[in-house]
């Protein structure tokens, strides 16, 4: 590593010292604002220097680009750990829980995001991925006091420990076969292959089952509503946007520089996609609890993503970044409602507690029935154009097959999305008096909803943004 | 520059759109005040329907061609344009929608949940609808037709009677399935029309060039069809109709039945049978004897319901069987007649929901077992009960006589049999609307209306809404020259590009 790839670094350097940083001040000074507002300035400062410092090489060591779609998504999630640490405040300080861990832990997970959606190699892939599983170990089990918190830790300890296991063994077989980590060659090196090639394909498959572990394809999605229920709504929001943006940023990266290659994985991925849509989708149709109602509803978001990338298109990979720019901002929103309705006893889940609500806050209620709206594809909304923009690259592709089935799986989350909304409207009681949730709350949820009605009405701008970021 | 040259380049259309969409801002800033919001959402409505009729003035003639057209880029990564048009059917589909969402507010100024929210709502739809008639963008059109659907939804869910958010969710649900299929079609349609001609685009302008096989423009016609025939609806499509209609509140009712489901319609005749004239020859016939079929069948329906909401619900899919009846003909007479037929149920249908609503109000009821004997009551608002109750059984000098005959004529010209079949059906007509208006305001007075102690007559508001319409049915009725005008030309157009 030289002076040049340390200087490519510097925003994923910043959010390290800075995380290391609060936590030693953690140590002595147990005032939690002040804390929290060190660790958003340093998310924030992070952010700007990924916009304001080129980086002046394209690739760090070999495992990292420094591109401007590397440099995108490290703002993109510094800027979230910055939301996530506002929406995290009250809940640390109510639960008494230790600020300076909770915030560095917070930041590493986004230095492991920032380095997750930058990989150039398997192995910047496995070292970013790690960093950010590690993190959110901890994270998700913060709460002690909370049963359902621990037992959530453990639930996504195993199945984690499990998916590093594969995704280690497949980057070992890719590796023995091909003989090199970077991310193009690795997959270029499979194609000519003929004796080693069934053992390159294994790794890949391998490869593959990991990536759905984290981003919780069907039939690895198992773990995803327990976790999001039991995880303090904060992280799980985090869990949600983040984690699972970050793959599918580096599945992007990887297929951008190496185009159209996979056609014998193709087929497998695509059932995949079908499964998870139609699994998500009506699964989440029964549940009685918000979290795992959201839960579902990110499996079927990840197998609409994963038509996109399937489409292994320039308009279809394009579509997919606007897709999941606009799934992180209308999903953190939804949490951060939750999060402004959790207090002291803890958080509502059932929807049962959600009933009247809209009419009693009408704000907090709007705001959230406007990001459903969103996650389910209204016009109008970003979420709408990033469903367009996908299945359009779909057709354009030829995956008429995935397109109707994406589109029926959009019909059915439309049924979920809108029992909540009518649960939060139409309901004849009135709920019970909540709390009013923190200004950095509403900070946080006036963010999510304007960027959902701007992208919506002038989805041009991030269209053009994503433009210039492809190569 | 002076006004003559200003008035006629100032984009009215987006004006159109936007006023309603400022007033629904500005009511839901308000919300609190609810005598305020009543007064701002009828200054936008009385507004946007002042700009209508100037522009009805000035195009009141008919031109071939755009009167008006507007444009800008909206999404340029997908060629999408903010293109908005409009030609005479379009003029007469907007100066509807301007009118019965002025009578709409006005019906609604007895709302007192949460008023601001509910005008805010109204005033978004009347953006909406318009935006469905004026749009000439394809995705421009699909993204109007979803914002009208979501007001419905809460209009129906929040302020509708017992059953309403089983209606809201199925209303919703159904449409939606359809508009799904359409947004397959649009965006297949423009990925043909781009690999073609190398020209990206959504206007319906150029989709109009683009050259299909014939099993793709089956395809692509019945992903239209889907939406616009459950819009409409067609026949075997029509169960989620009688339901949202019911359980609607009674402006719900009256957008639902007078604008709503006419979309479906107008969908048909100005994107579908243009876009796939090779399907479209083929599936007239079909469609034909579906618009027969549903004639008598929501007729026969019609008959036997003791709800009047609900009977006046299945005279409204009746009607829409007559007015597609005139489109399948396709004759310029048949459709001049099913358009005018579309505007005056509007108006006549529109009004009987109106009224029923306030013979709840009175009553509570609106069963026909419970209520009877109105007239010795509440002469005035029963004379204007009896008026519209003859206006939609299509009695010559009111307003749908015109409409009807024109279409019977004109599928006589091509179809004999159908006109008689069609016949028939107004004879039904007249079975299920005089038992309604035998059931409310004559025999003896039923449990409803004798139990209530004194049934007031109109109030002034009740005056101000019914007396215009009234007008207006006796004027279509007797004179409706003046709204088939416009129609010619553009018809000409529509019906020439079959095969």
């Amino acid at each position: 590593m030289t002076w040049l790839d340390l200087l490519g670094l510097i925003p994923q350097l910043l959010l390290l010292v800075g995380a290391t940083t609060l936590l030693l001040a953690g140590a002595w000074y147990r005032e939690p604002q002040p804390l929290f507002a060190g660790g958003v300035l340093v998310a924030l400062l992070a952010a700007l220097a990924a916009g304001t410092c080129p980086p002046p090489t394209t690739e760090i060591a070999g495992l990292f680009h420094s591109t401007p779609y590397a440099r995108f998504f490290t703002i993109f999630w510094a800027l979230l750990a910055a939301c996530s640490l506002l929406l995290s405040l009250r809940f640390v300080t109510e639960q008494g829980l230790p600020a300076g861990e909770y915030i560095a832990l917070v930041l590493f997970a986004a230095t492991g995001m920032t380095l997750l959606s930058a990989a150039s190699s398997l192995v910047g892939l496995f070292l970013g991925l790690e960093a950010l599983t590690l993190a959110f170990y901890i994270l998700i089990a913060c709460n002690r006091r909370c049963p359902f918190s621990a037992e959530a830790g453990l639930k996504y300890l195993l199945p984690g420990a499990v998916a590093t296991g594969f995704l280690a063994f497949g980057i070992a077989l890719i590796y023995a076969t091909t003989g090199t980590f970077a991310l193009p060659d690795a997959l270029h090196g499979l194609q000519g292959e003929s004796g080693l090639r069934p053992w390159g394909l294994l790794g890949w498959g391998l490869f593959f089952c990991a990536v759905g572990f984290k981003i919780s394809l069907v039939p690895f999605h198992l773990w995803t509503p327990d976790v999001y229920q039991g995880a303090p709504a904060p992280v799980a929001g985090l869990l949600a946007t983040g984690s699972k943006g970050s793959v599918v940023a580096a599945l992007i990266g990887m297929l951008l520089v190496a185009g159209p290659l996979w056609h014998d994985l193709t087929g497998l991925l695509a059932t995949l996609a079908a499964v998870t849509m139609l699994t998500g989708a009506f699964t989440a149709l029964v549940q009685t609890n918000l979290k795992r109602l959201l839960a579902y509803s990110s499996v079927v978001h990840m197998g609409t993503l994963m038509v996109g990338l399937l489409t292994q298109t320039p308009a279809g990979l394009a579509a997919s970044i606007f897709y999941i720019v606009v799934y992180v901002i209308a999903s953190l929103g939804c949490f951060s409602v939750i999060v402004s309705f959790a207090g002291p006893n803890g958080e509502l889940q059932e929807l049962e507690n959600w009933r009247g609500l809209g009419r009693r806050y009408p704000v907090r209620g709007t705001v959230l029935a406007l990001l459903l709206l969103s996650l389910a594809g209204l016009p109008a909304t970003a979420g709408f154009m990033a469903k367009f923009a996908v299945f359009h690259a779909a057709l354009q592709a030829g995956l008429l097959g995935l397109t109707l089935i994406g589109l029926c799986a959009a019909l059915v989350s439309f049924a979920f999305y809108l029992r909540v909304i009518m649960l939060l409207f139409m309901a004849d009681e009135s709920s019970a008096s909540q709390p009013a949730g923190s200004v950095h709350e509403h900070a946080v949820l006036a963010v999510c909803a304007s960027a959902v009605v701007l992208f919506g009405l002038f989805p041009g701008i991030l269209f053009d943004l994503i433009q210039r970021l492809l190569p | 520059m002076t006004l003559t040259t200003a008035l006629p380049s100032f984009p009215w259309l987006s004006l159109l759109i936007f006023l309603p969409l400022a007033g629904a801002l500005l009511c839901l800033l308000h919300h609190r005040q609810a005598t305020e919001c009543r007064w701002l959402a009828l200054g936008t409505t009385l507004a946007t329907f002042t700009v209508t009729v100037w522009l009805f003035c000035i195009h009141g003639e008919g031109a071939a061609g755009w009167l008006r057209y507007e444009e800008a880029t909206w999404v340029g990564a997908y060629g999408i344009r903010y293109s908005l048009a409009l030609d005479g059917i379009a003029l007469l589909m907007v100066l509807l929608t301007a009118l019965l969402q002025v009578v709409g507010v006005l019906l609604a100024w007895s709302v007192q949940r949460q008023t601001g929210l509910f005008l805010a709502l109204l005033l978004t739809m009347e953006s909406g609808l318009l935006g469905i008639f004026l749009a000439h963008d394809l995705v421009l059109f699909y993204l109007f037709w979803e914002i009208a659907l979501i007001p419905m939804f809460f209009l129906i869910g929040v302020w509708g009677h017992e059953r309403r958010r089983q209606a809201a969710l199925k209303f919703f649900l159904y449409t939606l399935a359809g508009s799904l299929c359409m947004l397959v079609a649009i965006i297949a349609l423009y990925l043909i029309h781009g690999e073609q001609t190398g020209h990206y685009s959504f206007l319906l302008s150029d989709l109009l060039q683009t050259r299909l096989t014939t099993a793709q423009e089956f395809w692509l016609f019945a992903g239209f069809l889907a939406a616009f025939a459950i819009k409409s609806p067609i026949v075997p499509l029509h169960t989620w109709l009688p339901d949202a209609l019911t359980e609607a509140p009674a402006v719900g009712s009256v957008d639902l039945t007078g604008l709503l489901i006419k979309t479906g319609i107008y969908g048909l005749l100005r994107f579908a049978f243009p876009l796939f004239p090779v399907a479209t020859a083929t599936f007239l016939p079909i469609l034909g004897v579906l618009a027969l079929i549903g004639l008598f069948h929501a007729a026969w329906s019609a008959f036997r319901q003791d709800d009047i909401k609900r009977l006046l619900a299945y005279s409204s899919i009746s009607h829409l069987g007559l007015v597609l009846l005139g489109l399948a003909a396709w004759t310029l007479t048949a459709w001049q007649g099913s358009l005018l037929l579309m505007v005056t149920h509007g108006i006549t249908t529109g009004a009987l929901f109106a009224l029923v609503s306030m013979i709840r109000q009175r009553t509570g009821s609106r069963d026909l077992r419970q209520l009877g004997g109105l007239w010795s009551q509440a002469p005035c608002l029963s004379a204007f009960f009896l008026l519209f109750a003859l206006a939609s059984l299509g009695l010559p000098g009111l307003a749908n006589f015109a409409g009807e005959i024109l279409v019977l004529l004109g599928t006589f010209a091509t179809h004999p049999f159908w006109a008689a079949f069609g016949m028939l059906g107004v004879v039904f007509a007249a079975a299920y609307m005089l038992r309604l208006v035998q059931g409310v305001l004559w025999g003896e007075p039923g449990p409803a209306t004798a139990g209530a102690a004194a049934i007031a007559d109109l109030d002034a508001r009740e005056w101000l809404i019914l007396v215009p319409l009234a007008l207006i049915t006796l004027w279509l009725g007797l004179y409706p020259a003046p709204l088939l005008r416009p129609l010619e030309q553009p018809v000409l157009a529509l019906l020439g590009g079959l095969p």
